[in-house]
């Protein structure tokens, strides 16, 4: 076996709660304090917590390594160990060869230098060699698509281009461990592709990558996944078992939050299924898809009216419905003749899955034809993903589906 | 050893060095009237001001040097020895988003700093050559032996700035305590007056090294007597200052991450 790429060994990690001490004169009153302090069987100060605790992982050369978990789990701390921003306090972390991270993009720009001078400062500071930055500046340029802007301060950049600069920067480093946190989101859609092709290619080259995001279709073509919980390892395995797992604790987590239990244990599950009918946890805007509602009904519900609220997990999307739902599914008559007894379940297919990208969350519920209240519901009975088309460069919300033709246009120019 | 890997990769981090004081001049003079003009303005008025002022209200021994040229030679390594200090202060905090994103030697962002600080000495000293031909002076003898004395002082400077620079990411208020620090020095050295040699002041002459820096600069540039004794005095104190200031900021370094 090879050297490994990143290697953690019972790595615990310890960060203050908040500045504890900022000015000289707090520090006079701190002083006394500070003396009598001492640290808890933990290990802690008063004002401390364990940021990471007892971490332990190997990544080889061409692994890549996506890390999952809640806010607050410490995944940024992990990225920021390998990176040697910090240290750890127990264990050790090592990482062989060039660190280059793409945790905050173009970090190093200086607003008022033109693009061209911003390569050279950020390569330097990425700690390539100027000559190095010579040879590869056009590449740099060319990755970028800024040739023409390149003489321009990069204050007058837009957010895409100055992502798209830093991005080729750090691309043209030729890293052998490469942190990458979050800052993809930025930047249209096919450049994201980019990055993350250009990644990919990176890693068959024997490069160690780290991912950290919540964007889940990043982290399930990643080799191995992590997923941590306040600083503890809860798994670690492929992607798509860890993924599953990480879901589930999600949803359970929503359920025991939610002030109002799922009425009744009647709607088991709620699945999402692909055009191929297999289970997914994420779909492309636009999509065909189908919703299969599993029930196990302890007695017969007489026309079943089948109802599925979908809430968009940005809470700028609450405040469009009374009900705080973004789109719903409905029933309404057509299974009026129908009873559902026993087990089963319902199908409702979509044909096109038109709905802004994010997270969703479902609710399902489930009433007899002509009833007020729901008989059956089930709170987060599926999260799911819609995901910007691949090759999609819009911005917009809401991706449609559309088809476009010429209507005799010498004339309508006439007419203007 | 450690602290011979910290030197290895801290030089393996040259260029950025000279890539950051260069985006600092760059940065601070593109979009001014006068450009790198402003290394010499500062100097010059208070040379002017410093001129008007005491040739008025005293009338200082300079051992015969006019006393605008003698002025200038103090105000000119004070200004370097000042934007070493000050610029150092900042330089980790100016730079947070770099210290808490990427890492490389941390020593770069202060010696950038004085980097830059030099890049103004060197454009302010021209103003020197003119002002030392206009009184019709010449360099004296041990004119050589100035880039001695710039290093000691470089050394002296950097030092005092790691020291304060790790110190300014803790506690944000050292840089004002710094600021007043700066001003009562200034004029406890000999900056624009020669200290008294005799007398109850006469021990201000011993306690900082600037004074002996300063009135080497003189000595050498215009051919006075060269205090060797006092210089080297001052030489070891700065070279001990560099060291114990990088001492602590491998010290608080491994925290900087955090602190930012």
């Amino acid at each position: 076996m090879t050297d490994p790429g990143v290697v953690f060994k019972d790595v615990w990690k310890r960060l203050p709660r908040r500045t504890e001490v900022s000015t000289l004169a707090e520090l006079l009153y701190a002083l006394p304090k500070r003396a009598l302090q001492r640290r808890d069987e933990d290990g802690l100060l008063p004002h401390e917590f364990w940021a990471l605790r007892n971490l332990s992982f190997e990544l080889q050369p061409g692994e890549s390594l996506g890390i999952i978990g809640p806010n607050g789990a410490g995944k940024s701390s992990i990225l920021k160990l390998i990176f040697r921003i910090f240290r750890a306090d127990r264990g050790a972390v090592r990482a062989k060869g060039r660190v280059t991270g793409l945790i905050e993009l173009g970090a190093g720009f200086h607003p008022m230098l033109s693009g061209r001078e911003n390569v050279f400062i950020n390569g330097s500071i990425l700690g390539m060699r100027q000559k190095e930055i010579r040879r590869k500046y056009d590449s740099i340029v060319e990755f970028a698509e800024l040739g023409e802007f390149m003489d321009m301060p990069v204050k007058n950049f837009s957010s895409g281009m100055h992502a798209r600069l830093a991005f080729a920067i750090a691309a043209h480093a030729d890293p052998d461990v490469l942190l990458v946190d979050e800052v993809l989101a930025v930047g249209d859609a096919s450049f994201q592709n980019r990055c993350y092709e250009w990644i990919e290619n990176r890693r068959r080259k024997g490069c160690s990558i780290v991912i950290v995001t919540h964007q889940l279709h990043v982290v399930q073509s990643a080799t191995r996944c992590l997923y941590l919980s306040e600083g503890r390892q809860v798994m670690l395995d492929e992607p798509a078992p860890v993924i599953d797992r990480y879901l589930r604790d999600q949803a359970e987590l929503l359920e025991r939050a939610d002030a109002q239990p799922a009425a009744s244990p009647g709607i088991t599950q709620v699945q999402l299924l692909d055009r191929h009918e297999r289970p997914v946890h994420e779909v492309e805007a636009g999509a065909p898809v189908t919703l299969r509602v599993h029930w196990k009904f302890p007695e017969p519900v007489i026309g079943p009216v089948v109802t599925l609220d979908l809430f968009h997990d940005d809470p700028r999307f609450l405040i469009s419905t009374p009900g705080g739902n973004l789109a719903q599914l409905s029933s309404g008559d057509s299974l009026a003749t129908e009873v559902a007894q026993g087990s089963g379940a319902f199908d409702v297919r979509v044909d096109g899955m038109h709905l802004p990208v994010g997270m969703y969350c479902v609710r399902a519920a489930v009433k007899a034809h002509g009833a007020l209240t729901a008989a059956m519901r089930r709170d987060d009975a599926l999260r799911f993903e819609v995901r910007r088309p691949a090759g999609s460069e819009s911005h917009a919300l809401i991706e449609l589906a559309q088809s476009w033709s010429v209507v005799s246009p010498t004339e309508s120019i006439e007419k203007r | 050893m450690k602290a011979a890997r910290d030197l290895r990769e801290l030089f393996s981090y040259r260029e950025l060095v000279v890539v950051l004081a260069r985006r600092e001049i760059r940065a601070r003079y593109k979009y001014s009237i006068l450009g790198a003009g402003w290394a010499v303005a500062l100097p010059v008025a208070l040379m002017l001001l410093f001129s008007v002022v005491f040739a008025r209200v005293a009338n200082f021994d300079t051992g015969g040097i006019p006393y605008p040229v003698f002025a200038y030679i103090g105000l000119l390594p004070w200004q370097l020895h000042a934007g070493m200090l000050t610029g150092g202060a900042r330089s980790l905090i100016d730079n947070r988003a770099l210290v808490t994103k990427v890492y490389f030697s941390r020593e770069v962002l202060p010696l950038s700093r004085a980097l830059a600080a030099l890049f103004d000495f060197a454009v302010a000293a021209i103003v020197l050559a003119g002002l030392m031909a206009w009184y019709g002076l010449t360099p004296g003898s041990g004119v050589w032996l100035v880039p001695l004395v710039l290093l000691v002082q470089i050394a002296f400077g950097v030092g005092l700035a790691m020291l304060v620079a790790g110190a300014n990411l803790l506690y944000r208020d050292v840089q004002y305590v710094l600021q007043v620090a700066i001003t009562i020095w200034m004029f406890a050295s000999s900056v624009v007056y020669p200290l008294p040699r005799e007398g109850w002041l006469r021990w201000l002459s011993y306690v900082n090294p600037i004074t002996p820096i300063l009135d080497a600069y003189r000595a050498l540039l215009l051919g006075g007597r060269f205090n060797a004794g006092e210089f080297a005095a001052a030489a070891g104190i700065s070279l001990l200052t560099l060291v114990a200031g990088w001492l602590w900021f491998r010290r608080v370094e491994k925290r900087f991450g955090e602190l930012a």
